[in-house]
């Protein structure tokens, strides 16, 4: 288990005031933080820009130092031993970074895992099922810089993978790839976690990689941990209300009083927009999905129904709403 | 540590053979032989082959051709290790590649030997071809104590990458490779005795070739190269050797480590 207890990081800059005068500055990059990650677990870590959320991934993967508070992986402290931890953990980011382009697929993965004292064997046995499993093992042998974008993000997964951690840290994973790319590596993300059981960290701006990924997440701000919860019980807790918008080429008044009881026994709200295609909008808010009673309301009146759009409340929504409440 | 040694040796070997065409090893043998050249053509034609009497003095001998050639071939041969080893860290920085090795429990040791390991095999070749050259200008490798030359070359190669260590954490601490190597080399070339005796230097200035391992090393590698002395003859000179490279070793490791933890902080 990774158990984060209390932890912090403070980063000192120096800022340059003139040319031969500057001053230390402070910045509170992880404020007290606390959470646990279990084996088979993804936890996101979500927040706005400069939460802390990369910060905290580094110092999970023991690339920095905590400034107070512990970490402790599997029983070890990774500050008093890192080097038992690093062979536990790795990190994957985002981007085309941590991979030598001048060498092949292969022969990155080989260098990697000769850091981690893999013997020869082991090894080739590792690179070939690797590179098999993240769709490279036909462009093995040609230089990483001849790869695609998303060539090079499938490679830095097979890298982030060639010690076999228990536990992997995502930092923005599908960074500016293609979405069936995206897709194909999330669901490889899913099965590392559910099938192989480790323990995964994962930041994205992909609030929907999050929804379909995290069993538990947390919304971090200013390197403090305001919200802990799975990412159906975070948007529930924000928003109470379902929005339903059907489109109709027509509302006869008739019909008003009946909708106005049906939506108010639901507790609802209703107004009705017209459109510039002489259309009308129908937009219900209400906490229960009324989806199936409007849609059969409007059917016995026989009224044509040109389109439906339910919305849900995301994820997404729960950090703008956060984000605007910070910035007020 | 020896996987390391092995790995990141194989992976500098073809990273450099893929990223750098023979130019670029033919640069590093021009400029030995252009200090050749340089030297050949001043001493025949400029001096014509007179010498300052206290050259022999100061230098012990007077075959001045043998004492540019060593000093421009073992000064190449210092730059080479010197430049490719301090700058290994900072390349992998610069290339985004750092992370991903400091994540690792990698062995320092054995990548700072498996980078000097591959560097001695492309400059020791460099060096050989410099001293070939140098044969047609006037070296004189006639009294030679070859197995002196061996063991000091060893040694200069240990002094030059502890001092390689303290250089990179210089680079890493100022983010810069130009600067701070061109500046070293600067004065490394004119404060070690590479084409003139140090003792030809004012008074103020040789502090700095006592704190250059390449000083040492020069005196000692002429004297078994050109004059065949034992290496028994120059204790002095190997204690000071020894002195230099254990104090920037302990220097270098230290700030070399820290100054890791300081580049992955900064860019955050």
């Amino acid at each position: 288990m990774l158990i984060v207890n209390d932890v912090s990081k403070i980063y000192r800059t120096k800022q340059r005031l003139g040319w031969f005068k500057s001053e230390w500055q402070e910045n509170i990059a992880v404020n007290n933080l606390s959470f646990k990650v279990e084996p088979g677990q993804i936890v996101g870590l979500l927040g706005i820009n400069g939460a802390g959320k990369t910060t905290t991934i580094k110092m999970c993967s023991t690339l920095l130092e905590p400034s107070s508070g512990t970490i402790f992986v599997d029983g070890m402290d990774i500050v008093k031993n890192d080097k038992k931890v690093k062979s536990i953990v790795n990190m994957i980011a985002g981007g085309e970074r941590m991979l030598y382009w001048k060498l092949t697929a292969k022969e990155n993965l080989r260098y990697f895992g000769s850091l981690y004292g893999l013997k020869e064997a082991e090894l080739d046995h590792r690179i070939t099922s690797l590179l098999r499993e993240v769709g490279l093992d036909i462009k093995s042998n040609i230089p990483v810089e001849q790869f695609s974008k998303g060539m090079k993000q499938r490679l830095q997964i097979a890298r982030g993978l060639i010690n076999n951690p228990k536990y992997l840290f995502l930092d923005e994973p599908t960074l500016g790839l293609d979405a069936s790319i995206a897709k194909h590596l999330r669901n490889y993300v899913k099965e590392l976690a559910k099938e192989k059981g480790k323990a995964i960290i994962l930041t994205s701006h992909y609030m929907k990689e999050v929804e379909e990924l995290c069993d538990e997440v947390l919304i971090i701000d200013k390197g403090s941990l305001v919200m802990q919860d799975k990412p159906e019980r975070l948007t529930n807790l924000f928003f109470k209300e379902n929005t339903l918008k059907i489109t109709v080429s027509e509302i006869p008044d008739s019909l008003h009083t009946k909708l106005n009881n049906e939506i108010s026994q639901n507790k609802g709200t209703w107004q009705i927009q017209s459109t510039d295609d002489d259309e009308y909008d129908l937009i219900i808010k209400s906490e229960k999905d009324m989806t199936n009673s409007i849609v059969s309301l409007l059917a016995y009146h026989n009224l044509r129904i040109l389109n439906i759009v339910s919305e849900k409340p995301s994820l997404e929504d729960v950090i703008l709403l956060m984000s605007e409440r910070t910035s007020a | 540590m020896f996987s390391v040694i092995k790995a990141t040796f194989v992976r500098n070997t073809i990273a450099m053979y893929r990223a750098y065409p023979w130019s670029f090893f033919l640069g590093h043998i021009l400029t030995g032989v252009y200090t050749v050249l340089f030297a050949y053509f001043t001493y025949t034609y400029v001096f014509k082959g007179s010498l300052d009497p206290r050259f022999k003095i100061y230098a012990g001998s007077n075959d001045y051709l043998s004492y540019v050639i060593l000093g421009g071939a073992l000064y190449s041969f210092a730059v080479s290790t010197l430049m490719n080893v301090s700058r290994s860290l900072i390349t992998e920085y610069r290339e985004g590649t750092l992370e991903g090795l400091l994540i690792s429990p990698f062995s320092r040791k054995g990548y700072f030997i498996g980078n000097v390991t591959q560097q001695i095999m492309r400059t020791s070749l460099e060096f050989i071809i410099i001293v070939t050259f140098g044969l047609i200008f006037g070296l004189d490798l006639s009294k030679i104590n070859i197995f002196g030359a061996i063991l000091i070359w060893v040694l200069s190669i240990f002094s030059f990458f502890c001092q390689a260590l303290f250089l990179g954490s210089i680079m890493l601490y100022f983010r810069d490779t130009y600067i701070s190597q061109n500046t070293l080399f600067f004065i490394m070339s004119f404060v070690s005795g590479v084409t003139f005796p140090v003792a030809y230097l004012p008074d103020w200035i040789k502090p700095l070739s006592y704190i250059m391992p390449l000083f040492p090393s020069l005196t000692m590698f002429r004297s078994v190269v050109i004059e065949g002395q034992l290496i028994s003859l120059h204790i002095n000179d190997v204690i000071h050797l020894l002195v230099l490279s254990i104090t920037y070793l302990f220097i270098g490791s230290i700030s070399i480590k820290h100054m890791e933890k300081r580049i992955i902080e900064q860019h955050y």
